[in-house]
């Protein structure tokens, strides 16, 4: 029991550092990244074949003896890598967001066929196994698993404070002008493919890690693991939980993938096997499409972001990070209230609902 | 050489199978504007219901194929005519509308498996039959049936868009739907119109893909949904022409690469060639980007 509940929070910390990645690719930066979990499984490759040093009896490439750290940003680096080659020739501006994701969908799948066929890259549909834990020798099973736990979720917390610092800055900012109106960015001088290609990489990065810390728990990977459907368990997250909110990310995660899809395996078997898990889809898809349909912000939508405007000049203010004055800009954006109607409410504070772009202080 | 040959043979009978589920999304996705990735599922739900047809005894298998058109018919009016226009009025974004096709499918894939106990099921629609021989290319009695089904569908349907009036309604709708629709073309009917060819076509697919393979599972329209987007993409939204140039293209690059020794990267070489014209295209960037891309439901 107690050994269950540790792994729940090691597979809630993971599954968090991939709801994230998501939730900036796609809720911050409408980049609709539908082959995730190909990153998440470079990640795992990469990280389990550096650690399990050549092969015996499987055939992999990358087959070296790191020592601990260093697998696992192999596996980060590598998923960089590879979101790097695939973002250059998919994310392309003259491509409709639609076109993208379905092309993302077929990288997905085609990934998954050439994996699972070609058994000399990471022995095939079998795949690999035999992934030592670090430092396992050192302590009891059952302490090892709390103490796992508690390095996913170290990592899951400075992981949070680099996805939302980058939300906040300029360069977040940045991402969601390019979302919201991709010619309105570029013509204030963005260059959107560049940015959304670094989103990009930065959301694999953040999806082979999670891949990695995954592999090193589990101590063997292979396609069955990484079907294109566990793509949308983190999209479920997100849409659950409240896109461009990290909170609200914590909160779908431990709503959809703990919740829907782990805690299930407590309960009997009811009617042939595999019926319960048609069921929880059938639920998870039902949840989504309510969602986007009647609440498309979310359980925790996200903060509102404030645009102060000047009452005596008339001037909106945007604030920096935190309200950093260094950070402030000046946008003409409303003639002085000497010229416009409007003169009602002492804090008169336009609201942009929804986060969309061009907002700066939060109020939250 | 005859390698070569014979590879095309069989590239032109994966084409056609292709092509005719590229044709029916390609029309819808032209003129709705919507990426319907359910059209996996109406796949799945054709071959499914055709295969309960088949099964059967003593049932004409053309029955059979008639069943999977009508029961994609049937699934694609539901969700487009039923599900979507709910979402489009609520003013849903480009990718919102993805994410919904996603869920609806995962909603639709899972309660199949349900229904059908997540087996796989054995089925023989058409007898075997003689093998006819064209030089080198030896083609069964079966891929003869496909591709004449796909040549019979892409005649009538490239009859239908350029020498109807209702074709080319549907022409002018898909091109500005808003100029159209001044004009006087009755759109609510033109988009019933698409959306009852997409899902027979829908339908008809799932039914040849499932033939082809021999089996059906509750999996089988998604597995073959990733070659008919990419057909479809590839061929210009809209254009069931492009789309047949494209299904050849991928279905003749595919069987060329397994033919020589390559199998696991013949998927990737009929993607390989999606991805050479998507970055040798001449793409006007900035008239891509401003165009407002409306749904029409």
């Amino acid at each position: 029991m107690q050994i269950y509940i540790a792994t729940l929070v090691i597979y809630c910390g993971i599954d968090v550092l991939g709801a994230w990645s998501v939730n900036l690719q796609f809720a911050y930066a409408g980049v609709p990244n539908f082959a995730f979990i190909v990153f998440v499984a470079v990640g795992a490759y990469v990280n389990g074949t550096t650690s399990l040093g050549p092969g015996q009896g499987q055939t992999y490439i990358l087959g070296y003896h790191l020592p601990f750290p260093l697998p696992l940003i192999a596996g980060m680096v590598a998923a960089g890598f590879v979101s790097l080659v695939i973002g250059v020739f998919t994310l392309r501006s003259s491509l409709r967001r639609d076109y993208q994701a379905a092309i993302m969908f077929i990288v997905g799948v085609i990934a998954l066929a050439v994996v699972s066929t070609d058994t000399r890259i990471w022995n095939g549909s079998n795949g690999i196994a035999g992934i030592p834990q670090p430092f396992s020798n050192s302590f009891a099973p059952n302490t090892y698993n709390w103490v796992y736990g508690a390095w996913v979720w170290a990592i899951c917390l400075v992981c949070y404070f680099v996805v939302e610092h980058l939300c906040r800055s300029g360069w977040g900012r940045g991402l969601r002008a390019m979302r919201d109106n991709e010619a309105a960015a570029g013509s204030i001088g963005l260059n959107t493919s560049f940015l959304r290609i670094q989103v990009f990489v930065i959301g694999g990065m953040i999806a082979g890690l999670s891949g990695g810390l995954l592999v090193d728990f589990i101590g063997a990977w292979s396609p069955s693991a990484w079907g294109y459907a566990e793509t949308f368990v983190f999209f479920a997250a997100i849409i659950v939980g409240g896109p461009e909110n990290n909170r609200g990310a914590i909160v779908g995660t431990i709503l959809i993938p703990i919740i829907f899809t782990e805690l299930p395996s407590f309960l009997p078997e009811i009617g042939y096997v595999g019926l319960k898990e048609s069921l929880e889809w059938i639920i998870i898809g039902l949840i989504w499409v309510g969602f986007i349909g009647f609440r498309p912000q979310g359980i925790l939508p996200a903060r509102r972001l404030k645009v102060d405007r000047d009452s005596t000049t008339g001037w909106r203010k945007l604030a920096g990070v935190g309200g950093n004055p260094f950070r402030e800009r000046r946008l003409l954006v409303t003639p002085p209230p000497s010229l416009t109607v409007e003169t009602s409410a002492p804090e008169t504070s336009a609201v942009a609902t929804g986060g969309r772009a061009g907002g700066a202080r939060d109020d939250g | 050489m005859h390698t070569l040959i014979q590879a095309i043979g069989f590239g032109i009978v994966t084409a056609s199978l292709i092509a005719i589920g590229a044709m029916g999304f390609t029309l819808q996705f032209g003129l709705t504007n919507i990426l319907n990735l359910t059209y996996g599922v109406v796949m799945t739900l054709g071959a499914m219901l055709g295969y309960l047809v088949d099964s059967v005894s003593g049932v004409n298998p053309w029955i059979g194929v008639i069943t999977g058109g009508v029961a994609g018919i049937a699934a694609t009016l539901v969700i487009g005519k039923g599900i979507f226009p709910f979402f489009v009025r609520r003013g849903i974004g480009l990718l919102q509308v993805v994410m919904l096709t996603l869920g609806l499918s995962l909603v639709i894939q899972y309660t199949i498996a349900a229904i059908d106990h997540g087996n796989f099921y054995q089925l023989s629609f058409f007898p075997t039959g003689p093998t006819y021989h064209f030089g080198p290319i030896v083609i069964t009695g079966t891929e003869l049936i496909f591709i004449g089904i796909a040549a019979f569908l892409y005649l009538s349907i490239a009859g239908l868009l350029h020498l109807t009036r209702l074709g080319k309604a549907l022409r002018a709708m898909s091109v500005e739907p808003g100029l159209a629709r001044s004009c006087g073309i009755p759109t609510r009917r033109i988009v019933n119109v698409t959306w009852i060819l997409s899902g027979m076509l829908a339908g008809i697919a799932g039914i040849a893909y499932v033939i082809n393979t021999n089996t059906v599972d509750s999996y089988s329209g998604n597995d073959f949904i990733a070659p008919v987007l990419a057909a479809a993409i590839l061929g210009q939204s809209g254009s069931p022409g492009g789309a047949v140039v494209a299904s050849l293209l991928v279905g003749c690059a595919t069987e060329i690469v397994s033919a020589y020794g390559g199998s696991a990267y013949s998927t990737v070489a009929g993607f390989g060639v999606l991805l050479i014209v998507l970055l040798a295209r001449p793409g006007n960037v900035m008239s891509e980007l401003t165009k407002k891309i409306e749904f029409t439901v």
